[in-house]
């Protein structure tokens, strides 16, 4: 065991020949690629073929922690999966706070590579250097709390940590996730469908070894100084209290809230999610990830509703977003059902309540008839409607069958391609980006589709009073997802942020691994991982013409609120970004600059 | 007197900052299956459990440790259970007597841990963000203790 954080090893797991191998990891590895996303980075573009499809067995699963997951270092606790996305036919990633990362390091793994196809449904068990393939024969269909439940059951360990795929993912549905410890997930992108396509049903985790650092005096030292900032932060403070439903007051007055497929951007129905009535109506405790001083996760429950009890993990403020106010849902009655559906089945509940939008929309339209939805009454608010197409979408069922391909390619084969709100193939988070321009540019150069995290950078936009200039947003763009490049690799939660700078993350890492990073080479390293990003998807024909938003946001202008008569103008944005980051006017990565990088 | 430690489950998070201190501030690496404290998130019931050491008047796991074996015995200064690492021979009686699930084996070495109270500055107790934890007088413990058990 060496004392610099890490556990210096990646295990890897063919499926196909059901081979087990641990590789070396030097520190070395960590410094250039920070961790679990770089390091995502690194193996996809070298193993992985950009031009496979996503639920070939040449696809592979790439998980990594960062080099503090497992330490006493605060917020600390995310783990990446790196694959070839089959809902958007690019490079994704994921990441999943919670305690399946620690558990994965305990065990002496920094990473987890799973490649090639299992004949039969298996899971895999991981308890410190025994790992085993096993039969999921008892475990294929079940649903996801049932599926931990049995492990432990049959591994008789209550304290044993699970990722596993439900149904949606079992039957390769391209908007299905990955879930660990029933309620959190590795979200986007259709991992839990490339899961499936595996095979894979599910891995399970149990670790006793150390995780030795530098300098352990050192680190309390830091530690204990760092818990005072989260508890003086009002932000932290803000999202203990109402977990990140507390942004919807802020985005739903701004007029740039997620209604109704995109269509509004604010009602006064939308009022009723805000994070005070939240915390009122329906969380009864908070919970925590690894080492987190904040708990901004929220149990909520009704106890009777017209579904019955309903008692779950979350919503969060993106499930609540598309679930919820984008289908027009109004209560949270019908909010907690279809986040609790979501969470049964394995299905990433941004993208399912973008897909259900989409046929809201079409249905109101009149472009899907009662005649192409079995009878469900789609239209906007119907809750119950909406939680039945979610069952369909997670069995392929109906049109349910289509909008598990994805919503691009639902909305093709009913003839409105342009209701589909998405980019590359993923929908959107809750921010509709007239309302605040710098997400425009986030969404449209993500290397994973229209997905928020890459760059959230809607508060520095509101703070600065600027969000609906173009003028300058490349800058702020640019540098965020330079941040996020980093902090998503060190294994950062970004709430965590909130009273974690990036002074102290420096800190932190040189009391961990002993080596002394700088924050030019911090920066430089995540210039390079989201090139590398980037660079991953041209090589497959991807381009400025894949850079795209709907019609909605850049032709109509928004009709009514505080964000009334906006639309985007996507050009401007990218001629911008891409000189800023010194790609071509293409949106190609120039030679220089990938010289520079060394790439 | 002597003080003792009590959780309230109910206001625990399931952050496990107690374990890493535990852990840290005794063996000075991160590994929570050598805390002595130890918290289990539930699933079924959507709780966290925090387990250690009540300090029991009766001391079952004193009592349960073979005669000729003997290798706990409780401080007289902070009343908590001190394990003698070089006499345990980890046969888990003591863990088999624990009513509280409090008591566990090194994972690597041939000892059972229990918690020992930092020598009386418990550091789990010191960390906890939520004030989960206390380390009280026997007769205020008692009072809390069963004032949860009302409550549920
Ligand atoms: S530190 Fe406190 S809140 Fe966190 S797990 Fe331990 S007892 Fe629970
Ligand atoms: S009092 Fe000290 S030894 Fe006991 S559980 Fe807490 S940190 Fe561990």
């Amino acid at each position: 065991m060496t004392k610099n954080g890490i556990a210096g090893q990646l295990l890897r797991v063919n499926l196909t020949t059901k081979k087990i191998t641990n590789e070396q990891l030097p520190l070395e590895m960590f410094i250039d690629y920070l961790g679990g996303r770089g390091l995502g980075a690194f193996y996809l573009d070298k193993e992985v073929d950009p031009k496979i499809h996503g639920l070939s067995p040449e696809n592979k699963l790439i998980f990594f922690n960062g080099p503090f997951s497992g330490t006493m270092v605060p917020g600390n606790n995310k783990i990446n999966v790196a694959f070839k996305s089959p809902l958007t036919n690019t490079y994704s990633y994921s990441l999943c706070g919670g305690h399946f990362g620690p558990e994965l390091k305990f065990a002496g793994y920094d990473g987890l590579i799973i490649e090639g196809k299992s004949e039969e449904p298996v899971y895999l068990w991981i308890d410190n250097d025994k790992v085993e393939i096993k039969s999921a024969d008892k475990l294929w269909g079940q649903k996801i709390a049932d599926t931990d439940h049995l492990i432990k059951e049959e591994l008789n360990d209550q304290k044993i940590h699970v990722a596993c795929i439900g149904p949606a993912g079992e039957n390769q549905v391209n908007i299905a996730c990955v879930t660990s410890d029933v309620f959190r997930e590795f979200g986007r992108g259709g991992g839990g469908a490339v899961m499936g396509s595996k095979n894979l049903k599910a891995i399970a985790v149990r670790g006793s070894k150390d995780v030795e650092v530098a300098d352990p005096e050192g680190l309390m030292e830091l530690v204990a100084g760092l818990y005072p900032n989260f508890k003086k932060n009002p932000k932290a403070q803000i999202r203990r209290v109402e977990g990140t439903n507390e942004l919807v007051r802020g985005i739903n007055n701004a007029g740039f809230m997620c209604t109704k497929n995109f269509s509004e951007g604010t009602s006064e129905a939308n009022k009723e999610f805000e994070g005070s009535l939240f915390r009122e109506k329906v969380v009864y405790n908070d919970v925590s990830c690894y080492a987190c001083p904040i708990a901004c996760g929220k149990n909520s429950a009704i106890v009777s509703t017209k579904y019955g009890a309903v008692k779950l993990e979350g919503p969060e403020f993106e499930t609540l977003g598309l679930l919820g106010t984008n289908c027009g849902l109004t209560n949270w009655e019908d909010v907690l059902h279809v986040s609790a559906i979501c969470d049964a089945l394995g299905l990433d509940s941004i993208t399912a309540g973008g897909c259900v939008s989409l046929a809201m929309e079409c249905f109101e339209k009149g472009i899907l008839t009662l005649k192409d939805t079995n009878g469900l009454e789609l239209s906007f608010g119907n809750g119950k409607a909406e939680a039945e197409l979610l069952e369909m979408i997670a069995y392929k069922k109906g049109i349910g069958a289509d909008l598990a391909e994805g919503p691009a390619y639902a909305a093709e084969k009913w003839g409105a391609p342009e209701l589909a709100m998405h980019s590359k193939g993923m929908t959107f988070a809750v921010y509709d980006p007239r309302g605040a321009k710098g997400m425009a540019l986030t969404y449209a150069t993500s290397p994973k589709g229209a997905h928020h995290m890459v760059a959230p950078v809607f508060g520095g936009e509101m703070a600065a009073g600027n969000r609906f200039e173009e003028k300058g947003k490349e800058t702020l763009v640019r540098n965020t997802q330079l941040n996020f490049a980093a902090v998503d690799s060190l294994g950062f939660c970004a709430t965590c942020q909130n009273g974690f700078l990036r002074a102290d993350q420096l800190k932190a890492f040189k009391l961990v691994t002993g080596y002394e990073l700088t924050e030019e080479k911090m920066l430089f390293n995540a210039e390079r991982i989201f090139n590398m990003e980037r660079m991953y998807n041209v090589k497959n024909g991807f381009a400025r013409k894949d850079d795209t938003l709907p019609k909605r946001f850049t032709e109509e202008p928004m009709a009514f609120g505080e964000s009334k008569g906006q639309v985007v103008d996507l050009e401007t944005l990218l001629d911008n970004y891409y000189a800023a980051m010194g790609w071509n006017n293409d949106g190609v990565p120039t030679e220089e600059k990938l010289q520079a990088l060394g790439l | 007197m002597s003080k003792v430690l009590v959780a309230d489950a109910k206001k625990c998070v399931g952050c496990r900052i107690c374990e890493q201190w535990c852990s840290m501030s005794h063996f000075r690496t991160g590994n929570p299956k050598k805390s002595r404290i130890t918290v289990t998130r539930s699933h079924e019931d959507y709780m966290d459990y925090p387990v250690v050491c009540r300090q029991c008047v009766d001391t079952p796991c004193i009592k349960a440790c073979p005669t000729k074996i003997d290798a706990l015995s409780k401080d007289e200064n902070t009343g908590a259970i001190i394990v003698d690492e070089e006499k345990c021979i980890a046969c888990k009686m003591c863990i088999k007597a624990c009513p509280y699930n409090a008591i566990k084996v090194h994972p690597s070495e041939k000892y059972v841990l229990i918690c020992d109270l930092c020598g009386g500055d418990p550091q789990c107790v010191k960390y906890c963000p939520e004030n989960a934890l206390y380390f009280l007088d026997r007769e205020e413990a008692d009072k809390l203790v069963a004032a949860t058990k009302e409550d549920e």
